[in-house]
């Protein structure tokens, strides 16, 4: 197991690599300037040249890309652009409303999206399975920022229930935090409850079609029992994947949901950063994200030990 | 199953406080409302150097942190505001300023004419006017701790206004540690002497900027008039909020969340009109020339007869339908704008109501029209420059010009513009544009107006003629004389087409009704004077 994990480790530092050299020419190579963005579109061409010539865009690639590699080595993440501020300061001020909306999300889907599936797998062909099915379908298909604009129409607008935009830290008082993040959380977790409810659906209808279930029930097994203690844990591989993925996605950053209630996260930052060629934090975000992603399914990968004591690593 | 009567007064009590308490959350959420202000500006507040960036929004964050020598009042005449007094020798060769008592910076040191010296001797190497001055100037520099001079070749009557220019980017006053920074190095210290300081702590980049009362500074005396005069700031903290969805924003100002939204989605304005807790307000009464700059390098619109067929083709009114409702639609004849010191009416004859097409298609065959590419570069997330770039290649398509949008983001705008090869070859034909209308009368702050050909601004223009005239601008003494050149300026510009004027918006700002006290002036949104009941 220890060798596995640290075989997989080192994959991370691999995929983490590729992905900056990747990232670092692609910023290079595509259109756009960062300086002319400082100066503005009435500044003159020597203008935006110096300013070029100042952030050292017009050393050569190679050149920018030993400095940023030496830098990224010491884990200094270079410093951005337009805020004049250490990259990782920004990552981190971003990392707590991610996190929380990330978090409170697939608490929200895992519980609600496995149950539905579990219901549904149990009452198969009924009228609950249907109606299940349905909400999966149309909360996959319905598009995050309209849902979110209706729950703001309704909760915010019309009953002034809940806010409509904006994130309080958890510092600033957790009840001022949860209700805050309601809206977000339930919007964004529609599409991941239907997607999670579907994965269980079909993982748990796959095992319950199994012989040995028919000898649980012949035993006199409750339905508690079945589905929880036989089905549920074999029917747990699949539905462990779609979980860490949907997490890994969450953790990126999830830029409609971050838009339209205005959440200060990981993902309007990147977005902003692309807007203004702010190269130091697009290298640094995805770096980071793509090292994340990796640990994630690791994590993903590991967890399968616990739902089938049969694989072992 | 029964139910008792107190288990059913228990639900009851537990439903009702279930149901209140996203109310009573919501109420411990809401700040301190009487003491900040939220606003949502136009954009996100990118670059925060003021002396070197163009941005209008880099300039309310000067005007909000840092402070001027001089300052427009509401007729747009200029005021000492640092000053206290100041004077020109008999020759009109040498200004000399004294600074006011009681300036001082945000880190407690006292602003002296070094800081002066060094803030002027870094703008002049960025701002148009301030090229002038540079190119003119024998000395800059300081006599003692509150006076300082600029000496110059050549007398130079409009130096008051240029120091005092609107049109971004503005010279205000930095320390001197801060401006001796070269003028390619973005300053991000964000230490003034105006009237509020900047809240480094809780500087969120990309989210929100929190600007809170400067305790210890001196205002001037005289009644606030404009940008002028006393600068009194009446609450405690602003903060301003980048809500990137229009939608949301919109959203927040209902519901009280935010107290100003500067950019009103134009659909949505009816919404908002019924509102009693909302008030719509033009603060900027000049409002925004929209028109297009035109590539004078390449085919077709390097054939005068072309750029002719461009200006007759292009219906004001439908243009400015692209994204503003009509009442606050403008059409704009003269080159100076709307509502500058000269706007005139000289050979302004090709305005037609509707604009003329078949005039526009006949000038396209004369000019020699034989389908070569003209690429419109639309600005995909700026929804009015996006609208309008489809609206004028569908105009274009309609008389039988070969149109062709060039979609890219704000990033890579300038890289295209700065292309002055054919369109083959990543150049550009017409490029949609605005500038506020108050720059359309600062024709030496604003860099539009020049025609001399490579040097000049986008597109490019040429005109010996023009120039000549343009050379005379800094020499006039009088605006009566100033006025005269403006028209001479005009005949010309229309002569050979150096734009086409798209028409103006004077768009409103949304506020709720209980903040009051903003003053109404181009690019800048003071936020001293302005209160919340």
């Amino acid at each position: 197991m220890a060798a596995y994990i640290l075989r997989r480790m080192l994959s991370t530092v691999a995929v983490m690599a590729m992905v900056g050299i990747f990232v670092f020419l692609l910023l290079r190579l595509a259109p756009g300037d960062p300086a002319a963005i400082i100066a503005g579109d009435k500044a003159t061409p020597q203008m935006i040249a110096s300013i070029r010539e100042q952030l050292g865009l017009n050393d050569p690639l190679p050149v920018q890309f030993i400095g940023w590699v030496r830098d990224l080595v010491g884990g200094d993440f270079g410093t951005s652009i337009f805020a004049g501020r250490p990259v990782l300061e920004l990552i981190a001020q971003r990392l707590e409303p991610t996190l929380s909306l990330s978090i409170l999300t697939i608490i929200v889907s895992v519980t609600m999206g496995v149950s539905f599936g579990i219901l549904a797998a149990w009452q198969a062909g009924g009228l609950l399975d249907r109606i299940l099915t349905a909400f999966a379908t149309l909360g996959f298909s319905v598009p995050v920022f309209v849902v979110g604009f209706l729950a703001i129409y309704l909760f915010a607008i019309r009953t002034q229930w809940l806010p409509v935009q904006g994130y309080q830290p958890v510092d600033d008082g957790f009840g001022t935090w949860l209700v805050h993040m309601i809206l977000p959380t339930v919007t964004l977790s529609i599409p991941y409850i239907a997607f999670i409810a579907r994965i269980a659906r079909a993982s748990m209808l796959e095992v319950l079609s199994e012989d040995y279930m028919r000898t649980a029930a012949a035993k006199g097994a409750s339905s508690y029992s079945m589905l929880f203690h036989h089905a549920l844990k074999n029917a747990g591989v699949p539905i462990l994947t779609v979980i860490g993925l949907s997490f890994a996605g969450l953790v990126g950053g999830v830029v409609l949901t971050e838009t339209v209630f205005n959440i200060p996260g990981i993902g309007r930052l990147v977005v902003d950063a692309i807007n203004k060629r702010d190269y130091p934090i697009i290298q640094g975000v995805l770096i980071l994200v793509s090292g994340l992603y990796v640990l994630i399914n690791l994590a993903v990968d590991l967890s399968y030990t616990l739902v089938d004591p049969r694989i072992r690593y | 199953m029964t139910i008792s009567r107190r288990s059913l007064l228990q639900a009851g009590v537990a439903t009702g406080t279930a149901l209140s308490f996203p109310s009573v959350l919501r109420s411990q959420t809401t700040l301190a409302s009487t003491q900040a202000v939220r606003m949502v500006k136009s954009g996100d507040l990118g670059v925060f150097d003021p002396m070197i960036s163009s941005y209008y929004i880099t300039a309310d964050h000067g005007s909000a942190i840092y402070d001027t020598l001089f300052a427009l009042d509401s007729r747009m005449t200029p005021q000492p505001q640092m000053v206290g007094n100041w004077g020109v020798s008999d020759d009109k060769k040498t200004y000399t300023f004294v600074l006011r008592d009681g300036l001082g910076w945000h880190d407690g040191t006292p602003v002296t004419a070094g800081d002066c010296v060094a803030s002027i001797r870094r703008w002049v190497e960025v701002a148009s006017g301030g090229q002038l001055i540079k190119a003119l100037a024998t000395d800059i520099s300081k006599k003692d701790d509150k006076t300082f001079t600029i000496a110059l070749k050549e007398p130079l009557g409009l130096l008051i206004e240029i120091l005092a220019t609107l049109t971004p980017p503005c010279l205000f006053i930095m320390r001197e540690k801060d401006a001796n920074t070269p003028s390619t190095d973005p300053v991000t210290a964000n230490i003034g002497s105006g009237p509020f300081t900047f809240n480094q702590e809780l500087a969120r980049p990309g989210a929100s900027f929190t600007y809170d009362r400067n305790e210890r500074y001196v205002p001037r005396r005289e009644a606030s008039d404009g940008l002028a005069g006393r600068k009194v700031v009446k609450v405690d903290r602003v903060i301003w909020d980048n809500i990137a969805d229009q939608q949301t924003a919109l959203a927040a100002l209902q519901t009280g969340e935010i107290d100003y939204l500067e950019s009103v989605p134009m659909d949505l304005l009816p919404v908002l009109e019924g509102n009693p807790d909302i008030a719509l307000q033009v603060l900027n009464q000049g409002g925004f020339v929209r028109y297009l700059r035109i590539n004078f390098l390449q085919k077709p619109f390097n054939n005068l007869k072309a750029r002719h067929a461009l200006l007759y083709l292009i219906d004001q009114e439908a243009a400015m339908r692209t994204s503003s409702p009509p009442e606050y639609i403008k059409t704009v004849t003269s080159l100076f704008g709307t509502k500058t010191a000269y706007i005139n009416d000289e050979n302004t004859g090709w305005f037609k109501k509707g604009g003329d097409p078949e005039k526009a298609k006949e000038l396209f065959q004369e000019a020699g029209y034989a389908g070569e590419k003209v690429v419109i570069v639309q600005v995909t997330n700026i929804a009015w420059m996006s609208n309008v770039a489809q609206y004028v290649a569908h105009t274009l398509r309609k008389i039988g010009v070969n149109a062709e949008l060039n979609p890219t983001d704000w990033g890579a705008v300038t890289a295209r513009l700065d292309n002055k090869g054919s369109v083959d070859e990543g150049g550009w034909s017409i490029y949609p544009t605005a500038d506020v209308d108050f720059a359309m009368g600062d024709v030496l702050g604003n860099p539009i107006f020049l025609a001399n050909g490579d040097k000049a601004w986008y597109g490019w223009p040429h005109n010996d003629e023009y120039e000549a005239l343009y050379a005379r601008w800094a020499t006039v003494a009088t605006l009566e004389e100033r006025q005269s050149l403006a028209r001479e300026m005009q005949r010309v510009w229309w002569g050979f087409v150096g734009s086409v004027y798209l028409g103006a918006t004077t768009l409103p700002v949304a506020r709720r009704a209980s903040l009051t006290g903003l003053i109404g002036m181009p690019v800048i949104v003071p936020m001293w004077n302005m209160q919340k009941s």
